[in-house]
């Protein structure tokens, strides 16, 4: 069986969020790159998750080859990363981010699914915590027309009536739900599954010595319209709140709750 | 046939009408104004009780139903299938779903099913100059937004986040809207997900609470999220959490409150220990009454907040408590 999860790097977004809340967040004079070049990128966290979960099902005595392709300007570093967490195999796709969006990567990543011996389970963190988007997932599972299961905090394989499926436990608005598919299938990875695992120093020397497969856009032979993107980014932007907070004032913390339970009762807010 | 501006909607919902139909609407007719085409609601399933009533406060042009059996239960396969077949027989320019958790997988999912291009957590549609569709979203977490303008395509589906938009009604607009029954053919649909074990919500949901108490990092340790869960009870509401607190095994992620947890629109929120990243507030932000308690006075929280008591919430929760009892 073939795993594949598809991986991607981002600015650490706790980095960006400190940034954030200490009103020091910048966009520069491009209109649509934030300035600070001292925030470190990383592989996105539910990718990562997304990568824990492959190896779960491992570990839980799944005879598979786990496979981690990712692309963009420079991988090396997360793919290594991804060796050695416990990839079998790493693969590259260069890009040139000037020249993608999600709707082309997620034909890229299907590209590669296709022409590198397909996938039984195909895992994704279920976002990136850059832009958010969260469709790469959906739009690679309509290219290769399998379907995808969502937000799951934990994934299985089962032998289904029909060959191997999984079993994914969704967390959903209403609870957790158990649904099945059959395989193969795309799944996306939620932060409920759970922390991944480190490397181990003997893992990670290991890695050193993986090479990535590097898969050229040209190679894959798409047609235009699947490598033409579909949105451009024109701009980004900080946004800016504007506050008007009462600051209670009292000499105990008994005074201040006083003070706060009164004027919710003035204000109508509690009886 | 020229192409129009779409909002889908689907379920029930508590006012007569599914929850963001009406800021969806307000979106819609905005966009179809700017693009001088018709504004078009698609429903799918059972046409809600005030649909015909609200479209008519929007200058609806048509109120599309879309009926099949395999809708009944919304599932993903009919639902993008039936709004494929929709697409293909009423062109669109722009499709709108208010953001929900089942859309998240919809939206992209008919975007491809298309061709078309998606964009999420929109807060807002412009059309430019040159006439291009451009897209704010969220991103970040919420620490920007980004503008998104659709190029190499000429459709776009749109989900849109809950208090993006207002309502803005128009009184007595325009002729009611035509009613049409479109047609779709679901025969070739068999859900490919099955469910083994339905969800179950246990008690009320966060979602629907009037009153929360959220916790954050500013709780020491998992037991102090006692405090939390107590005030709540005395002041009638529910308890819900940061992320981290979820994370960490303090607390059940049905109690997360945020951009990937849960979207509340309370009257009354109290949070303790949060430090007011965007990502949490994106789950509260649209609360009437925000009160934040935080030991820094700097905290970002406090620029959302209507009251803030810089505080140690370990000392204030306790005390609150007891005001919270008292008569």
């Amino acid at each position: 069986m073939r795993i594949v999860i598809c991986a991607k790097e981002v600015l650490d977004p706790d980095a960006v969020n400190n940034y954030a809340l200490a009103g020091r967040l910048e966009i520069g004079e491009d209109g649509k790159t934030l300035t600070q070049t001292a925030i470190p990128r990383l592989i996105n966290a539910y990718d990562e998750q997304a990568i824990e979960a492959a190896l779960r099902l491992r570990d839980a005595g799944a005879d598979c080859t786990i496979s981690v392709v990712s692309a963009g300007p420079d991988q090396a570093s997360l793919l290594k990363h991804a060796a050695a967490l416990g990839a079998d195999e790493i693969a590259a796709i260069p890009v040139d981010p000037a020249t993608v969006d999600y709707h082309s990567i997620a034909f890229l990543l299907a590209g590669y699914i296709r022409s590198s011996g397909g996938a039984d389970l195909v895992l994704c963190g279920r976002q990136a915590s850059d832009d958010d988007q969260g469709v790469v997932p959906a739009l690679l599972g309509e290219a290769l027309e399998i379907p995808i299961v969502s937000i799951a905090r934990a994934v299985e394989l089962v032998e289904g009536a029909d060959g191997p499926a999984v079993r994914v436990t969704r967390v959903t608005p209403d609870g957790d739900e158990l649904v099945e598919a059959s395989c193969p299938v795309v799944v996306t990875i939620s932060n409920e599954l759970g922390e991944p695992r480190f490397p181990t120093t003997a893992k990670k020397i290991a890695a050193r010595r993986m090479k990535p497969t590097i898969v050229s856009v040209d190679e894959l032979s798409l047609p235009a319209e699947e490598l033409q993107p579909r949105v451009a980014m024109t701009r980004q932007f900080v946004p800016t709140i504007q506050g008007n907070c009462e600051f209670l004032s009292g000499e105990t913390p008994a005074e201040l709750a006083d003070r706060l339970i009164e004027n919710l009762r003035k204000d109508n807010v509690l009886e | 046939m020229t192409s129009s501006v779409v909002v889908c909607t689907w379920g029930e919902g508590r006012d007569g009408v599914p929850g963001e139909s009406e800021e969806m609407l307000t979106l819609g007719r905005k966009v179809s104004d700017s693009l001088e085409v018709d504004l078009n609601w698609l429903v799918l399933g059972p046409l809600p009780d005030r649909a015909v009533e609200v479209a008519g406060s929007y200058g609806v042009a048509s109120l599309d139903r879309v009926a099949d059996t395999k809708l009944a239960d919304f599932e993903p396969d009919a639902l993008v299938e039936a709004l494929a077949q929709y697409c293909a027989q009423q062109p669109t320019r722009v499709l709108l779903f208010g953001q929900s958790f089942d859309g998240r997988l919809i939206a992209p999912r008919l975007a491809g099913r298309l061709g078309a291009g998606v964009v999420m957590n929109g807060v807002d549609v412009d059309v430019g100059e040159d006439g291009r569709l451009q897209i704010t979203a969220s991103a970040y977490g919420g620490d920007t937004r980004v503008v998104y303008e659709l190029c190499g395509v000429e459709s776009c589906v749109v989900s849109v986040l809950a208090n993006a938009v207002s309502p803005e009604p128009r009184a007595g607009e325009g002729p009611d809207p035509t009613l049409r029954d479109i047609q779709v053919d679901l025969g070739g649909v068999e859900e490919r997900i099955r469910t083994i074990e339905a969800a179950r919500t246990e008690g009320p949901r966060l979602e629907d609470a009037e009153i929360i108490v959220s916790g954050g990092r500013g709780l020491s340790a998992p037991a102090d999220f006692e405090l939390v869960e107590q005030l709540a009870k005395a002041l009638g509401g529910m308890a819900g959490a940061s992320r981290p607190l979820v994370d960490d095994g303090w607390v059940d992620s049905s109690r997360q409150v945020g951009l990937t947890g849960k979207i509340t629109r309370p009257a009354l929120y109290l949070a303790a220990g949060i430090s007011g990243a965007s990502q949490h507030m994106a789950g509260c932000s649209a609360a009437k009454t925000i009160v934040a308690i935080n030991r820094d006075p700097d905290a970002a929280i406090f620029r959302y907040a209507r009251y803030g008591i810089v505080g140690d919430c370990l000392e204030i929760l306790p005390e609150l408590i007891r005001a919270a009892k008292a008569r």
